[in-house]
C-alpha cells in the first residue's frame, strides 16, 4: 500500500510552508511575508526506518485560479471528467510556464494527493477563493481545510462558514503558536479524510508521541550532565616559581575568575545547543542573559536569586533530606541500634547547613598548592555556593520549555525572560532531595557515579514536567 | 582473552563518549540501522557486534592499552612479592646455632598471611578500597571511569599475584636453604600444653596431605622430642631430628600460603571479566543503545533546507502621491462594502474587476474603462486593492490588458487598503505592492497609500509631472 500524500496547497502567502515546517519539525524551509517564497512543490516525508508513513508536499499558490477554472470549464462536459479535466489541464500546461504555479499545486492532486487547503483566519474572507477553491472540488480529492492565523486579528467564523461549503473538514490551526498536542490531533483528522489512510497516521501519531517522549529524557540526561561539570568545573594553573614571583594572588585570582566565567558560560551555550538540536532546532536566535557575575544578571544578585533560586526552607528541607541518607549510614554502621537517631542528627545537620549557609554568597576561591620542583598549581573553584547550580538549573529548564514548545514555524527571537517565582517549589521531596545531594557532592569534589547520574537525571525529568505545569497554571 | 569482557567495556565506555557529541537523530539512525541489518542477517546485535560494526567503519585508532598500567602494577606486586618472599623466609629460618627454628612462628605467620589473602578477597568483593591514595599516585590506573566500579577486582588481582609470587620464593628459598644448610626445627610455646595436643594440631593441619605424602606428616615421636625451650638451649633430642620437620614445613607454606593464593588469583582473574560484564550490561550508554536499536528511527522530513533561498524583499520603489484621476477600479472586493468618501470622491467611473467575478467581466472593465481615459487630458486610474492579499499573476494580467488598450500615458495607481480602511496599511504590506509595481517594469503603473482621514488629501491630489511626460 502506498503511503498517503497531502498537498498543503492555498493563496499565496498564508503560511502553507508554515505548516509544512512545524508538522514536518523543520526550521529551514524558506518562510517570507512574500508571495512566491515557494516556487516549486516540494516533498516532506514522514519515514520510520525507511518506510514512509505519509508525505506532506508544499506547494506554491494560485496565482490565476479564474484563468485555470476557465479552462477546466471549457473543457469539461459533466461532472463527471472534472478530476480528468483538472489531469489534462496539468499535461497541457506543465510546460508551457503560463500556469507553472498551478500545474506545481495541482499535479500531486492528480497524482492521489489529499488536499489540505490553507487559508490566513487572521484577515477577512474574499470571495476571490472560491475560483481556488472550486478547482480544488474539482480534482475529487479528500480535502481538510486548515484555519491559520498569521496576524492578531480573527475573521475565522467567516471563514468556517465559507470553508464548510467546499470542504470535508475544517480546523483551526496556527502554525507558529500550536501546541504540540493539536499537531498529533491534525495529523489524526489527515488519517480521517480517507479510510485507508487512518492506520498510517495514527501510527505516525504513536512515534512522534513517543519521539517526544525520549527527547524529553535525553533533554533531562543533557541538563544532569551539564549541571554536574558546571558545579564541579575548576580552573586550574601551573605556574613556575618565576610566574608566582611576578603575579600576586589578587591578580592570579582575577585572571582565573574570568577564564572560569568564560568556560562555565560555554558549557551553559553547549547545552543550549545540544537542547535546540534534540528538538531539530537548528537557527534559533535568543536573547539571553549570559551568565555573568557582575553584570546585572549577575548569578549570585539578588534579582537573579528571585528568579531561579531557591529560598531557605527550600534549601533547608531539601538539605534534610540529603544529610538523613547521609546520616542513616551511621544506623547501618550500627546495625540499627541508634534507632535511627543518625539519620535525625544528619538530617539536621543537613538542614541547618543549608538553611544558614545557602544564602550566603560564596564564590569559589583560588587555592594555590605548595611549591613542588619549581612548581605550583593555582585553582579557582569549584562554585561554593549551592544556589548556582539552581541558577544554571533553572536557566536551562527555562529553555527547554521554550524549545520543546517552539514550532518549526516560528522564526520570531527566542526571548528566556527569567521566570519570578520559585517554579522548584512544585517539585516532590524525593526529586529536590536527589537535585541538592548531587549538587553538594559536585560541589564537594566528589564524582557521581553512574546510578547517581541517572538518578540526577531521572529527578530533572521530574523538574521539567514540574515547570511545565507550573507554566500551565501560570497561563 | 582473560580482560576481554573489561576490555569490551572500556572500549563501550570510550566509544559512548566519543558519541557524546554526536546528534541523538544520527545515533539513533546508526544503531537502528545496525539493528536492522542484524535482523536481516539473523544475528543479535549484542554489544560486542556494535563495537565491531563501529570500529569496522572507522580508521584503526592507535593502539593505547587502558590495562597497562594495571600490568605495571601487577608487576610491581610480583617483584615485591619476590623480594619479600625470599626475605620473609630468611626471616622466619634464621638460625644462628643457638636457638631452634621455631614451628609455632612459622604457623602463626603462614595464617596471617592466610588471612590476608582472604581479606584482600572479601574486599574485592565489597569494593573496599582503602588503598586508594596508591592509586591516586599511580596515574592513568583510574583515568576511565568505567574502571572504577573494577579496581577493587584489579587491586586483588594484582595483591594475590605479589602473593603467589610470594609464596613461592618463600617455597623456593625454604628449598634451598634445606640443601645449603642443616636447619634445626622444634616447637616452643609459653602456653601450658603438652606434646600431645601439640601433635593434634600439627595433625589437623597436616590433614590434607596426610595421604599424599605421609613423610610430610608430623609424628608422635618427633613432636615430643623436638620441643625445646629457650633456658634450655642444649637440648635434648638427637640433632639430626631437628631436620626432619623441613618436609612439614614445605607442605605448610605450600598448602596456606601458595594454594590459597592460587585459588584467589584464578578467582580475581576471573571476576572483574564476570563484573565487567555486569557494568557493561547495566551502563547508562547500553540502556540508550539498547533503545536506540529497539525504537524505529523517526524521520520527520527535516532534511531538506531552503533556509537561505529567501526571495529578496527590498525596494527601490517609492509611494507616490495619488494622481487626480478619471476612474477607480477595486480589486477583487477591495473597499467592500464602502470605499471611504476620501478615496471615492472625484471620479467619473467606479468599478469592480477580479475576485469571483467572470474573466469575461474584466474585459468589459477594461474597454469601458478605456473610452473614458480616451476623453482625459492627463488619463489616470486608481486600482484599489486589498493590502493583505498579495498581488497574484491574475491582477498582472489585467494590467497587462489594460496597459494595452488603454492610451499610453495612463497612470495606473495601485492604491492598497487596509482592512481597516481608515488605517494605513503596514509597510510589510505596502513593500509587497511596491515590488510588484517595480516587476512590472512600467514605470507608469505606481503605488500609493493616500491619508484617508484628512479631507484635504482629494483636494490636494495631484500628478506629478514626470507622469505627464
Amino acid at each position: 500500500m502506498t503511503a498517503p500524500v497531502f498537498a498543503v496547497v492555498g493563496h499565496p502567502n498564508k503560511g502553507k510552508s508554515s505548516i509544512v515546517a512545524t508538522l514536518s519539525q523543520n526550521d529551514a524551509i524558506a518562510i517570507a511575508l512574500e508571495p512566491g517564497t515557494t516556487r516549486k512543490r516540494q516533498e516532506y516525508p514522514l519515514t520510520v526506518d525507511g518506510k514512509t508513513l505519509y508525505t506532506l508536499v508544499d506547494t506554491p499558490g494560485f496565482q490565476r485560479p479564474r484563468r485555470v477554472l476557465a479552462w477546466l470549464e471549457a473543457h469539461s462536459i459533466s461532472a463527471s471528467d472534472r478530476a480528468e479535466t483538472v489531469q489534462a489541464f496539468v499535461i497541457q500546461h506543465r510546460d508551457d510556464g503560463s500556469f507553472t504555479d498551478e500545474c506545481e499545486l495541482l499535479a500531486p492532486l492528480t497524482e492521489g494527493a489529499g488536499i489540505i487547503y490553507v487559508v490566513d483566519g487572521s484577515v477577512p474572507y474574499s470571495a476571490q477563493h472560491e475560483a481556488e477553491m472550486t478547482i480544488l472540488r474539482w480534482t475529487g480529492r479528500p480535502s481538510l481545510a486548515l484555519i491559520n492565523s498569521i496576524g492578531d486579528d480573527d475573521y475565522s467564523d467567516s471563514w468556517l462558514r465559507a470553508l464548510g461549503q467546499f470542504f470535508q473538514v475544517v480546523r483551526k490551526f496556527d502554525a507558529v503558536r500550536a501546541p504540540f498536542e493539536q499537531h498529533i490531533s491534525l495529523l489524526r483528522a489527515f488519517g480521517q479524510l480517507e479510510p485507508a489512510w487512518e492506520q498510517p497516521l495514527e501510527q505516525a501519531a504513536a512515534f512522534l508521541l513517543a519521539q517526544r517522549r525520549q527527547r524529553r529524557t535525553e533533554a533531562a540526561a543533557l541538563i544532569a550532565r551539564t549541571l554536574e561539570d558546571m558545579m564541579s568545573f575548576r580552573e586550574k594553573r601551573t605556574l613556575t616559581t618565576l610566574q608566582t614571583s611576578e603575579i600576586s594572588d589578587t591578580d592570579l585570582a582575577g585572571q582565573l575568575r574570568t577564564s572560569w566565567y568564560r568556560n562555565q558560560r560555554k558549557r551553559e551555550q553547549h547545552l543550549r545547543i545540544a537542547i535546540e538540536k534534540l528538538y531539530e532546532h537548528h537557527r534559533v536566535e535568543r536573547q539571553e542573559a549570559e551568565l555573568e557575575w557582575h553584570s546585572e544578571h549577575d548569578l549570585f544578585s539578588e534579582d537573579s536569586r528571585k528568579a531561579w533560586g531557591v529560598n531557605r526552607r527550600y534549601l533547608a528541607t531539601a538539605g534534610f533530606g540529603a544529610g538523613a541518607v547521609s546520616g542513616a549510614g551511621v544506623d547501618v554502621l550500627a546495625l540499627g541500634h541508634s534507632l535511627g537517631a543518625g539519620a535525625l542528627v544528619g538530617g539536621l545537620i543537613g538542614a541547618a547547613g543549608s538553611y544558614f549557609y545557602g544564602d550566603r554568597l560564596a564564590l569559589p576561591v583560588l587555592n594555590t598548592g605548595v611549591l613542588t620542583n619549581g612548581l605550583r598549581t593555582a585553582t579557582f573553584g569549584p562554585v561554593q555556593d549551592s544556589q548556582f547550580g539552581y541558577v544554571v538549573l533553572g536557566r536551562a529548564i527555562n529553555h527547554w520549555w521554550h524549545i520543546s514548545h517552539r514550532n518549526h514555524a516560528g522564526r520570531e527571537l527566542l526571548d528566556l525572560a527569567p521566570a519570578h517565582n520559585h517554579w522548584l517549589e512544585h517539585l516532590d521531596r524525593a526529586s529536590r532531595q536527589t537535585i541538592h545531594r548531587a549538587l553538594e557532592r559536585c560541589r564537594k569534589q566528589r564524582a557521581l557515579d553512574d546510578k547517581t547520574r541517572l538518578a540526577l537525571a531521572s529527578a530533572i525529568e521530574q523538574a521539567m514536567d514540574a515547570y511545565d505545569k507550573w507554566r500551565l497554571n501560570r497561563t | 582473552m582473560p580482560d576481554s569482557g573489561i576490555r569490551q567495556l572500556l572500549e563501550f565506555d570510550s566509544q559512548v563518549k566519543r558519541d557524546s557529541d554526536q546528534s541523538p537523530a544520527f545515533l539513533h539512525r546508526r544503531d537502528r540501522r545496525f539493528a536492522l541489518d542484524c535482523r536481516d542477517r539473523g544475528l543479535s546485535p549484542t554489544p560486542q557486534r556494535w563495537l565491531e560494526h563501529v570500529r569496522r567503519l572507522r580508521p584503526p585508532l592507535p593502539a593505547d592499552d587502558p590495562l597497562r598500567p594495571w600490568r605495571r602494577l601487577t608487576t610491581g606486586f610480583a617483584l615485591a612479592g619476590l623480594i619479600t618472599g625470599v626475605i620473609a623466609m630468611l626471616g622466619l629460618l634464621f638460625y644462628d646455632g643457638g636457638q631452634r627454628i621455631n614451628l609455632t612462628v612459622i604457623l602463626a605467620f603462614v595464617m596471617l598471611h592466610c588471612l590476608l589473602a582472604v581479606i584482600t578477597t572479601v574486599q574485592a568483593f565489597a569494593g573496599w578500597q582503602p588503598w586508594r591514595w596508591l592509586l591516586r599516585k599511580l596515574k592513568g590506573t583510574g583515568t576511565a571511569s568505567a574502571l572504577r566500579p573494577l579496581q577493587p577486582m584489579l587491586m586483588a588481582r594484582a595483591a594475590h599475584t605479589g602473593g603467589l609470587v610470594f609464596g613461592l620464593a618463600g617455597l623456593a628459598t625454604l628449598l634451598v636453604l634445606v640443601v645449603v644448610q642443616d636447619l634445626a626445627f622444634g616447637w616452643s610455646t609459653t602456653l601450658d600444653t603438652g606434646p600431645d595436643r601439640y601433635y593434634q594440631l600439627l595433625a589437623t593441619v597436616a590433614a590434607p596431605w596426610q595421604s599424599l605424602w605421609p613423610a610430610a606428616f608430623p609424628d608422635r615421636e618427633l613432636v615430643e622430642a623436638t620441643r625445646f625451650f629457650r633456658s634450655n638451649s642444649g637440648g635434648t633430642a638427637n640433632p639430626a631430628l631437628w631436620g626432619r620437620w623441613w618436609p612439614f614445613v614445605a607442605m605448610v607454606w605450600t598448602t596456606y600460603v601458595i594454594i590459597p593464593r592460587l585459588v584467589l588469583l584464578a578467582l580475581a582473574t576471573i571476576h572483574p571479566g564476570i563484573r565487567a560484564r555486569r557494568e557493561l550490561a547495566r551502563h547508562p550508554g547500553m540502556i540508550a543503545l539498547q533503545y536506540r536499536m529497539e525504537t524505529p528511527a523517526l524521520d520527520t522530513g527535516n532534511r531538506h533546507n531552503d533556509a537561505a533561498d529567501q526571495p529578496d524583499i527590498n525596494t527601490s520603489g517609492q509611494l507616490h502621491p495619488l494622481p487626480a484621476g478619471q476612474v477607480l477600479i477595486r480589486w477583487a472586493g477591495a473597499g467592500e462594502p464602502e470605499l471611504p468618501d476620501t478615496l471615492a470622491a472625484g471620479y467619473h467611473l467606479i468599478l469592480a474587476a477580479g475576485g469571483n467575478a467572470a474573466l469575461a467581466h474584466d474585459n468589459e472593465i477594461i474597454e469601458t474603462a478605456g473610452k473614458t481615459l480616451a476623453e482625459a487630458r492627463s488619463p489616470a486610474v486608481a486600482v484599489i486593492t486589498r493590502s493583505w492579499e498579495p498581488p497574484t499573476g491574475e491582477l498582472a494580467d489585467f494590467l497587462q490588458l489594460a496597459r494595452k488598450s488603454w492610451p499610453a500615458t495612463t497612470v495606473i495607481a495601485l492604491v492598497p487598503l487596509a482592512a481597516q480602511p481608515d488605517q494605513p496599511p503596514p509597510d510589510h504590506q505596502v513593500n509587497q505592492w511596491l515590488r510588484f509595481a517595480e516587476r512590472t517594469g512600467d514605470s507608469r503603473i505606481i503605488v500609493s497609500t493616500p491619508d484617508m482621514i484628512s479631507p484635504e488629501s482629494r483636494i490636494h491630489r495631484a500628478l506629478q509631472d514626470e507622469y505627464r511626460e
